[in-house]
């Protein structure tokens, strides 16, 4: 709603060009010069603990760390998701390029099911009420083809809606009494997949 | 009117801002990764490729953005990250060799002593950790020393990609004016 906003007002061209940009939210600038270019769509990682490696660095790391996952962040620009970009009922990796990437330092358990120790691709089929996400053995693959035939576990979650829409497609662990979760937003949905390892 | 729709504008924005601050923002210098087979996700869908990877690399990509890199960003004789933010990771799918040292299969921190005219390249076992400012020498699993040579186009963003020529595999390392190439064989 904002973002349509700030882009009717820019194309009205009615208030003073200097407020429309510096409340328009801006997308890093990514130059284009290197070779290989870097993508829009950056990659990032997240741990849980949250920040382990800044953690690990200041001396305040317990032990290893538990998870992480490796991803890219595609931006909503001003498109709908869900139901259009990324179709329902449709695998989808999870992010853009690569598939998404999930390890786990340790034996956990979802939903009361335990998953070794090891590194898994991660990825969702979304519907519009719940998704499903799934670890699935197929790893260093493109996230475009998805070989199901590999799938290992799959968990359903609720899709919630948020009000404000997520610009750039987001993973982060938090902290919960039983382990952690890992929570996916983008758009104006939000789903949350809790890892137990207490 | 306008008022109105400029005051809605910047608490919608504000509003927006402070959703997105649970989560982290996106780095500035973006993480990125690259294989050896290079390319190998891109090989895979292909199915251009029936062996499993050899080597991956996962690092982040500083800009130049007008600065002077070597001498100055990136002092001379001191240990650096090579890129920014976490400490980049090698991963070794098999065995291998750099620059005729061995390497075991296994997942590592890499470093690098950047001075004018050569590198030194460190592969370390402390990893999931940031930048070089834990770096324990005494945690090496190799030391190697390559040449490094001048850039006429200077490359923006801080690059590392494999490249094979004359059947020799190297791990090319370039930012700004300088580039460096270690040589890796996985047999």
């Amino acid at each position: 709603m904002a973002l349509f906003l700030i882009a009717a007002l820019i194309s009205c061209n009615n208030a003073a060009p200097s407020v429309n940009n510096s409340s328009a939210p801006t997308h890093p600038r990514i130059p284009e010069t290197a070779d290989p270019p870097v993508d829009r769509s950056v990659m990032d990682m997240s741990y849980f603990p949250q920040d382990y490696p800044q953690l690990k660095m200041a001396g305040k790391a317990k032990g290893e760390p538990v998870v992480r996952v490796i991803y890219s962040r595609p931006h909503k620009d001003l498109r709908t998701i869900f139901g259009d970009v990324v179709q329902y009922d449709a695998p989808w990796r999870l992010g853009a390029n690569e598939a998404t990437e999930i390890e786990f330092f340790r034996n956990v358990s979802i939903h009361g099911k335990t998953i070794p120790a090891g590194r898994y691709v991660l990825y969702a089929i979304p519907g519009k009420e719940q998704w499903q996400l799934i670890f699935n053995s197929d790893l260093f693959t493109w996230g475009l083809r998805i070989n199901q035939q590999k799938d290992l576990y799959k968990f359903t979650v609720p899709a919630r809606r948020t009000s404000i829409p997520m610009q750039i497609f987001s993973m982060q662990f938090g902290k919960t009494a039983e382990g952690a979760e890992l929570t996916i937003a983008w758009d104006t949905v939000l789903v949350s997949l809790p890892i137990n390892f207490q | 009117m306008r008022t109105f729709l400029l005051i809605f504008l910047m608490t919608s924005a504000s509003a927006f801002a402070q959703s997105q601050s649970k989560f982290p923002p996106p780095d500035k210098s973006p993480m990125d990764m690259c294989y050896y087979p290079t390319n190998y996700p891109i090989l895979k869908i292909q199915n251009k490729t029936a062996e499993p990877p050899v080597c991956r690399i996962v690092y982040s990509r500083p800009n130049k953005n007008g600065r002077t890199v070597y001498g100055e960003l990136v002092e001379y004789g001191k240990v650096w990250r090579l890129g920014a933010n976490e400490a980049t990771e090698i991963e070794l799918f098999k065995d291998a060799k750099m620059g005729g040292t061995k390497l075991k299969k296994g997942r590592y921190s890499m470093y690098a002593i950047p001075l004018k005219d050569k590198w030194t390249i460190i592969v370390n076992k402390d990893t999931d950790t940031w930048g070089a400012f834990q770096y324990d020498e005494k945690k090496d699993v190799a030391r190697v020393d390559v040449k490094a040579e001048t850039l006429i186009t200077p490359a923006e963003s801080f690059t590392m990609y494999f490249d094979k020529v004359d059947n020799i595999v190297k791990l090319v390392i370039a930012w700004d004016n300088v580039q460096t190439k270690i040589p890796f064989s996985f047999n």
